[in-house]
């Protein structure tokens, strides 16, 4: 078995006293893991990533990332290894410019300017946006602001990657590229998306989460294709497969 | 274009000019700052009745925008809502200050009327003098400056957050403004009945994206008591720059430069 990169035991959390909003989940992620964490509105997704990440912080039960566990003590440490791309990107990006903002992490982790530089030129490079360097964040489209903020996050090195409804207003082009790239990041990434299809693309393993509790963990094959499971809990056969489904 | 989205752009082009590589823009933040407040201190310092003096300081401003290639029109243009309400300040001296100082081509000149002009020019020209350095300059290198000087990392911070969160403001509020407009057709402006929930949701929502900013910040490292500021080191060229503006504006201060002109040409 490959190196656990995170570990989660009976995770519990709510922002409102006795309204939970994850219940109890325990589930392992592995270093070469893309995890597609599906479910309808509100089953817990976003909140589930920000916990990770320590955005939000548990209630009850444990997170480890590389065996730290999440504290507010840790932060600094468990924010160095994981890379989070929010949902909005008007919320990941803030400078001026794009080269500015690929710049900031890098720079805040107190690198060198040369290793800067190199830093968020392989980035825009891995994002295939080294012509928009020097353009004003203000001046992107939708696209460009999504491969700008997957840019920022790439400049940190990150060994995990978590994204929150990355294909979100995206034109099939640009989607395209993004399921590419995604591809190409061969280190652990858990990606939640309403977008089953592009869940299909990109990852290899898939939880299916609904009212704050895991329903199902397993190969996209298995859920993805189940249509009775995928329906009781108000989600639908990704296109891509109704199409070719017999009958 | 709505006015809010026209002043969220007027933020954004400002942003741009501060990042255009000119010499002006390449001489370090720490030095432009320093003459700046220089020339701030001289301006305020002269009083109110040398008006004639504070026009020399006027030099400085003049001459910069001339060479730096920055457009005055553009600068008057952009400062057109300040500028009337700094010469505003001391309308009211000419109406409780009627002494006669002097007598022009027949018209007697108060000295209530040259306080108040003394104090429109000195705003104008501190005015003008603060947009040169923003427009020269990055809102991140003036903070790296006040930093050089000790200035402490939380104040800082705060300066660098406000400068961004006031284009996360004015985005919010085209958003709002622009949803009720689509609603309310051929209504001018906004029902006053409405601007409570209106400005309510503002700052709910400005709030709201002001943190989820600050979480993406925070994600990539940043720190409040130490923000991320790079600043270069000061070159010859920026010592000489200092020198020369600093004795420029000294000079401009102890000698009454316009009367000596004058003095040239009036027996």
């Amino acid at each position: 078995m490959s190196h656990i990169h995170i570990d989660i035991a009976g995770l519990s959390f709510g922002y409102e006293e006795g309204i939970p909003i994850l219940k109890d989940l325990s589930v392992s992620f592995h270093e070469k893991d893309a995890v597609g964490l599906i479910g309808a509105n509100g089953a817990g997704k976003s909140t589930f990533l920000k916990l990770l990440v320590g955005l939000e912080l548990a209630g009850t039960g444990s997170i480890r990332v590389e065996e730290i566990p999440v504290e507010k003590k840790t932060l600094a440490k468990v924010r160095e290894k994981i890379g989070y791309v929010f949902q909005d990107s008007d919320t990941q990006l803030f400078m001026t410019t794009v080269r500015e903002d690929v710049a900031f992490a890098p720079r805040n982790y107190g690198l060198p300017e040369d290793e800067v530089n190199r830093r968020v030129q392989r980035a825009l490079e891995l994002v295939h946006i080294p012509h928009l360097a020097d353009k004003a964040v203000c001046r992107l489209s939708g696209g460009e602001k999504k491969l700008a903020s997957i840019a920022t996050i790439l400049s940190m090195t990150p060994d995990i990657l978590l994204l929150d409804e990355p294909s979100v207003a995206l034109d099939p082009g640009n989607r395209r590229n993004l399921i590419h790239i995604l591809n190409e990041f061969d280190h652990l990434k858990v990606i939640a998306s309403h977008d089953l299809d592009f869940i299909w693309d990109t990852c290899n393993r898939v939880l299916l989460m609904d009212r704050g509790q895991i329903i199902a963990d397993g190969t996209p094959d298995g859920i993805l294709r189940d249509e009775a499971l995928l329906t009781t809990h108000a989600l639908e056969l990704p296109l891509s497969l109704s199409r070719i489904r017999p009958g | 274009m709505s006015k809010i989205s026209n002043a969220a752009r007027s933020i954004g082009k400002l942003d741009e000019l501060a990042r255009k590589d000119t010499w002006l823009n390449r001489i370090h933040p720490l030095v432009k700052l320093l003459v700046t407040l220089l020339y701030l201190v001289l301006v305020v310092s002269f009083p109110p009745i040398r008006l004639t003096g504070v026009l020399a300081m006027a030099l400085y401003p003049f001459l910069l925008f001339e060479i730096s290639g920055l457009s005055f029109r553009d600068a008057l243009y952009r400062l057109r809502i300040v500028l009337p309400v700094v010469c505003l300040v001391g309308i009211l001296n000419p109406f409780f200050d009627r002494e006669r100082v002097l007598t022009v081509f027949g018209i007697t000149v108060t000295s209530g009327t040259l306080t108040m002009l003394s104090l429109m020019v000195k705003g104008v020209l501190t005015v003008l003098s603060s947009y040169l350095l923003v427009a020269t300059t990055t809102i991140e290198s003036i903070c790296g400056a006040l930093r050089m000087l000790h200035i402490p990392g939380i104040i800082v911070t705060e300066f660098l957050l406000i400068c961004r969160y006031v284009t996360v403001l004015l985005n919010e509020a085209d958003r709002v403004t622009q949803s009720y407009a689509l609603r309310a057709p051929g209504q001018k402006g906004i029902a006053r009945k409405t601007w409570g929930p209106l400005i309510g949701q503002l700052l709910i929502r400005s709030m709201d994206r002001a943190k989820a900013l600050y979480q993406s910040m925070c994600l990539r490292g940043f720190r409040d008591d130490r923000p991320y500021l790079t600043v270069k080191s000061v070159t010859a060229t920026d010592l000489f720059y200092f020198a020369i503006c600093c004795s420029a504006l000294i000079a401009l201060r102890i000698f009454p430069v316009l009367e000596l002109v004058g003095g040239l040409f009036v027996s």
